[in-house]
């Protein structure tokens, strides 16, 4: 097929745009924006083509296209390479990726630019580099692939964090988002040398990939056991299960830590400092997005071990409710969107755990939408307070600013999950879904437990959105800057607008809640998911699941009806509570009642003391207690035997006297002293 | 062929030609000169025909062997020769010691003929340690490293030069006679057998098991003390835990472009003999002491870098990260696989260009501050963009960023290592030894955050502009080179592993 040659262009152009802007941004249009966004566009027109492609009933495409580690002919070894793999699921995250990232240069102009910036070729660069990472980290076709642009992401995120060097605050929130995500990296590492290990490949697709093999190498799979996978398991001494969820795990140890899951979240909210155009391309559509797509594009692995998959569904569901928590007492505007992103990817987390592949990847694809509608909503605003985040400075813009409040309105009611917005058909999905697996399967408890963990986060969820909503647009305006905003241009407006529409209607790509009136044939991206690669697409995983992980969906007499309407009835509840409380022309700030417990909650449960206890009251004085036992004590040592031999020697130098006659002293007495030896050792005696 | 003779004759007469030059004209001449043994090499590099081990009867390229004359019945030949591990060695050597001359324009003024001539005779030295295949040839030049190096350091070093000049001669030199008494243990073990000191005829009699009783002393245990004695010896040179402790004081002492070459090649003649010597002559010594070796690798990398951790001089940071660094070598060449001893061999190159860049670029900054201290300055990015960019690069490089030759080098380590059959809980160790990636990332991304960014302060009296072209220009040739090497590893990998392959199968 001619159309996938053109595929490795989609991550190539905005490779190109990034070299641009790096070394010639300062003599470009708009210091590279337009490179940008040129090289953007072009990769959404490409992606989108393949969506077509593939739509049309072309059969997903894999193609190795370099190989960079060969080895030497003859020897035994693995090659390391770098290929793309376009099938049903990657195509519908390039274009996610490339029409989000688009959005975000076009929004930048008016963010950036148009605010007097300087150092625009360094970001713009940044965001190409960004962009760049991320479609390749899409398409990988096998696993160190993905391991290695999920670093570059990770990079990428340091450099554009950190874009206001100068100040104290981005460079360590840069520091922390590089070091606590690298933490779960290292575990990701493991994992991706143990798969080298146990598959020798390290492949996504085809039946000599790891995914397959895995699923041969298990107990009950009717095809024969891989020699490779057998040798390595009489290695380490564990059964194909076991090993498969240790592996799992270790991966998953990546995920955790950049899709921002409970214990390693703590850099999302710091990562703030970074330009907000950037925050939503973060938490919209790259690097938190990262891992919940890794999980999904090995899903058939992690679909043998239900140990694995119980684990995912808890962190997932634990997450959801725990950064919700949070988000409910925070004052700026940004701060609620980063503990919101944490939630909904913990809602991601849930359905990937409870079995709920395409419901995964339905709420990664609207919450990609609503959330950088979100992220630039909040931009826009930021822009007319002059940069000052706090939302009780704010109140009364939606008079103001009708454009974004239209917008922004639409993108809270999805994230609120409020009908018909796009937020409610995709959060209603993950639910039923770990719901009726819960109740199906045979060891669904921890499911029960994360649909318990995910259904109280609705309430707050839908409260802590709407305490958004009301205090930054309702009401009176609290300061001067709120009565008299500064205006926002067509290149702020147009990404909302475009951000806006989707939001409200991205739904209806799977109307799961109403599938027994409109047909299941008619949930599309159901449909799309499950006709993927051979052994790569939802049915597959449906059976895999079934088979190795015991999951089994139960039957509900409502159908999805009735769980919908739960969600939606606590959603509301949310709602209604947000009004009561911040829906009047001057609220009051009620979560002051709180009392302590909204210290806990600002202080976002110690977490962060606590990382921050762990690095300088742990390692920092072990490293200084090494660096005082190497200095004294192995270096002293060293300097001990030298100061022996300096010193013995400067005793000994004074035989050397230049005396002839204590020369002669010492000889005779030497003589002696050997006649005696000799004497007595010969038995002379 | 006479290209090896060719490349040490000519750096030889160039540094001769700069110690009698004037001094203005010094570092010009050096660094033209040193482009003829770069050119050399690179000319060795693109028609390198050779394969197989050198020293288990590969074929070699550009050998030459002239028997000088015999003593004691033992033949010294001029025997010289490279091989895929001893290639890329060299033209790491030459490629780092040019950059270390340009580097050196302005942080030297004084004495600079004798400076730059000091440097060249390194190159000389260096470049027979990784061509010599004769132990008495060999060790001529591996003892010949030491007494520019030791001129380098104590007459253009800092406060406390001497000190670090001598504690780097003697301990070095006396790690030297142990390896020495060890290897000849082995020539006498080898007898009759053995007509000359010819590495190649040495390894092959010994894992050929001519090795015979040597005053009562068994064959075994002969091959265990000779192992143990070249492991002190090589050891000291890497150095691992815990023989490193001259490694930072000559470091901090020694100016940049000496630091350059001592972390960028020196070290490696370390791991490069222990290659030679003790996993290739002993290799079935090796593997039975392969949970020991594997221990100290691991306890290098881990325990270096926490002492890293500790420090607050940048260029002690990257001394100490040095030695956590070369642990990821000892682990992978003890691995005893493809991907392990080749990933060791490729992070000798890889952390020569990288701890190059990282020593040259905190000279720059340190040309401009005159402080090295975190916590002196702070915000650097704000004056020196360039430089701080490329800092950045390196740091990330040392980070094992993919696309850069440091990921490429540690991750093949760590595939090797993994799956390692010959050391005992290999998965364990080297999950282990892994946890360096993190360390590393805090340390280096704590000292960038206090010194290159933040607002600009400094606590010394200087005024900081844009380095000079001739500063940065190096910094960007090995910010090249690591990306090159990090996207495309087989340049020097592929040659690498057709070396270390018969190293893996049969005869032990």
């Amino acid at each position: 097929m001619a159309v996938f040659d053109y595929a490795p262009a989609i991550a190539v152009l905005p490779l190109a745009a990034f070299a641009l802007a790096l070394f010639g941004g300062r003599y470009l249009p708009k210091r590279g924006a337009i490179a940008g966004i040129a090289a953007t566009g072009g990769s959404l027109v490409l992606s989108l083509w393949m969506l077509v492609t593939i739509a049309l009933g072309a059969d997903p495409h894999q193609q190795t296209l370099y190989t960079f580690v060969a080895g030497a002919d003859g020897v035994a070894s693995v090659d390391l390479s770098f290929g793309i793999f376009i099938d049903q699921l990657s195509a519908l995250m390039l274009v996610i990726v490339s029409l989000i990232s688009l959005l975000v240069h076009v929004f930048s102009l008016g963010y950036m630019n148009d605010e007097g910036e300087t150092g625009l070729p360094r970001y713009y660069a940044g965001l190409g580099l960004f962009t760049f990472s991320m479609l390749a980290f899409v398409f990988s076709d096998n696993l160190l692939m993905s391991f290695m642009f999920f670093e570059l992401v990770g990079l990428c995120s340091f450099l554009l964090i950190g874009f206001w060097f100068r100040d104290d605050a981005p460079s360590s929130a840069a520091k922390k988002a590089f070091l606590v995500t690298r933490f779960g990296d290292y575990f990701f590492l493991i994992g991706v040398v143990a798969v080298f290990a146990t598959f020798g490949t390290t492949a996504f697709v085809g039946e000599e990939s790891f995914i397959a093999m895995a699923e041969h190498a298990m107990p009950g799979s009717e095809a024969a056991v891989p020699g490779v996978v057998s040798d390595w398991l009489g290695v380490v001494g564990l059964s194909a299960s076991q090993w498969f969820t240790v592996v799992g795990l270790l991966v998953l140890g990546g995920v955790i830590g950049k899709s921002a899951q409970f214990p390693l979240h703590t850099w999302l909210p710091d990562a703030m400092e970074g330009p907000t155009p950037v925050s939503a391309l973060i938490h919209a559509a790259t690097m938190v997005a990262a891992g919940v797509y890794l999980v999904a594009r090995m899903y058939g692995f992690y679909a043998l071990s239900p140990t694995a998959l119980g684990i995912i569904a808890l962190v997932g569901g634990f997450t959801a409710l725990f950064a919700a928590t949070m988000a409910l007492v925070k004052q700026e505007l940004k701060q609620v969107l980063a503990y919101s992103t944490i939630s909904q990817y913990g809602y991601m987390m849930l359905a990937l755990g409870g079995g709920g592949y395409v419901a995964a990847v339905f709420h990664l694809t609207t919450h990609a939408a609503f959330k950088a509608l979100l992220f630039l909503g909040a931009g826009s605003v930021i822009i007319a307070m002059h940069h000052n985040e706090n939302m009780w400075d704010m109140g009364g813009l939606k008079d103001r600013m009708p454009v974004t409040y239209a917008t922004f309105l639409a993108g809270s009611l999805a994230l609120a999950g409020v009908f018909p917005f796009a937020g409610f058909w995709s959060k209603d999905e993950v639910l039923f879904e770990t719901l009726v697996h819960g109740l199906g399967s045979t060891g669904g408890t921890l499911l029960l437990l994360g649909y318990a963990f995910g259904l109280l986060a609705v309430v707050f969820t839908a409260l802590y959105t709407f305490r958004m909503v009301f205090l930054t647009f309702h009401g009176d305006a609290r300061t001067d800057t709120a009565e008299d905003p500064e205006p926002v241009r067509w290149n702020v407006k147009l990404p909302l607008a475009v951000l806006g529409v989707l939001a409200t209607v991205v739904g209806v790509i799977n109307l799961g809640a109403v599938k027994k009136i409109i047909g299941e044939s008619n949930l599309f991206l159901h449909e799309w998911l499950f006709h993927g690669a051979e052994g790569l697409n939802g049915e597959h995983y449906e059976e895999l699941l079934h088979d190795f992980a015991g999951y089994t969906a139960a039957e509900l007499p409502g159908g999805p009806l009735a769980p919908a309407a739960v969600s939606l009835g606590l959603a509301l509840v949310g709602v209604g509570l947000a009004y009561r409380l911040y829906g009047g022309a001057d609220p009051d700030p009620h979560m002051l009642k709180l009392g302590s417990v909204r210290t806990t909650l600002m202080n976002n449960y110690y977490l962060d003391e606590f990382q921050v206890w762990l690095a300088m009251s742990v390692t920092a004085p072990v490293a200084r207690v090494a660096d005082t036992f190497d200095q004294g004590i192995v270096d002293g040592v060293v300097n001990g035997i030298s100061s022996v031999s300096l010193l013995s020697g400067d005793r000994f130098r004074e035989i050397q006297t230049g005396i002839v006659t204590n020369y002669a002293a010492l000889l005779t007495l030497g003589l002696t002293l050997l006649v005696l030896v000799f004497a007595l050792a010969g038995g002379w005696f | 062929m006479v290209l090896v003779e060719g490349l040490i004759g000519v750096t030889l007469v160039s540094a001769f030609a700069v110690i009698f030059a004037p001094d203005r004209y010094a570092g010009k001449l050096a660094t033209g000169l040193s482009l003829i043994p770069l050119a050399g090499s690179l000319f060795m590099y693109a028609n390198f025909a050779g394969s197989g081990n050198a020293l288990l009867g590969g074929d070699l390229a550009y050998e030459t062997t002239v028997t000088w004359f015999e003593v004691g019945g033992y033949g010294l030949n001029w025997h010289v020769g490279v091989d895929g591990i001893s290639l890329p060695l060299l033209v790491l050597t030459t490629i780092l010691t040019t950059l270390a001359l340009v580097s050196s324009w302005t942080p030297i003024d004084d004495r600079e003929s004798q400076f730059y001539g000091l440097m060249l005779l390194l190159e000389v030295a260096l470049i027979g340690v990784f061509t010599a295949l004769d132990f008495f040839l060999w060790f001529v030049f591996w003892e010949g490293v030491l007494i520019p190096m030791y001129f380098l350091i104590g007459v253009w070093g800092g406060p406390r030069r001497k000190y670090a000049a001598i504690k780097f001669l003697v301990y070095t030199n006396v790690a030297s006679l142990i390896m020495f008494i060890g290897l000849f243990a082995l020539v006498f073990g080898l007898g009759d057998s053995l007509t000359s000191l010819d590495i190649p005829a040495i390894a092959q009699g010994v894992r050929g098991g001519e090795l015979g009783a040597l005053a009562g002393v068994q064959p075994e245990t002969l091959k265990l003390g000779a192992f143990l004695a070249m492991f002190a010896g090589f050891a000291v040179k890497v150095p691992v835990v815990p023989f490193h402790t001259w490694l930072p004081d000559a470091h901090v002492e020694a100016p940049t472009p000496v630091s350059v070459v001592l972390a960028g090649v020196l070290l490696k003649m370390g791991t490069y003999a222990l290659l030679r010597f003790n996993f290739t002559m002993l290799a079935d010594v090796a593997r039975d002491l392969a949970l020991p070796i594997a221990a100290i690798g691991v306890l290098s990398v881990i325990y270096g870098a926490m002492l890293a951790l500790a420090q607050r001089d940048l260029k002690r940071v990257v001394a100490y990260s040095s030695i956590s660094s070369m642990g990821y070598v000892v682990l992978g060449l003890v691995a005893f696989t493809p991907h392990g001893m080749g990933g060791a061999t490729f992070q000798m190159i890889s952390h020569g260009l990288i701890s190059g860049l990282m020593f040259m670029a905190v000279g720059v900054i340190y040309n401009a501050s005159h402080t090295r201290m975190v916590g002196d300055m702070s915000g650097m990015a704000d004056r020196m963009p360039w430089t701080v960019g490329i800092f950045v690069a390196a740091a990330f490089g040392y980070m094992g960023l993919p696309l850069m030759s440091g990921f490429a080098a540690e991750v093949l380590v760590f595939i090797g290592s993994f799956q390692s059959t010959v050391i005992p809980f290999a998965t364990v160790l080297t999950a282990l030894a892994m946890f360096g990636i993190v360390v590393v990332a805090g340390y280096l991304l704590w000292a960038m955050q206090r010194t290159l960014f933040g607002s600009y302060s400094l606590e010394t009296d200087y005024e900081v502009g844009r380095a000079p072209v001739h500063d940065v220009a190096p910094l960007a040739v090995l910010l090249v080179l690591v990306i090159t090497l990090g996207v495309a590893p087989d340049l020097f990998y592929a040659m690498i592993q057709d070396a270390v392959d018969p190293l893996l199968g049969g005869g032990v």
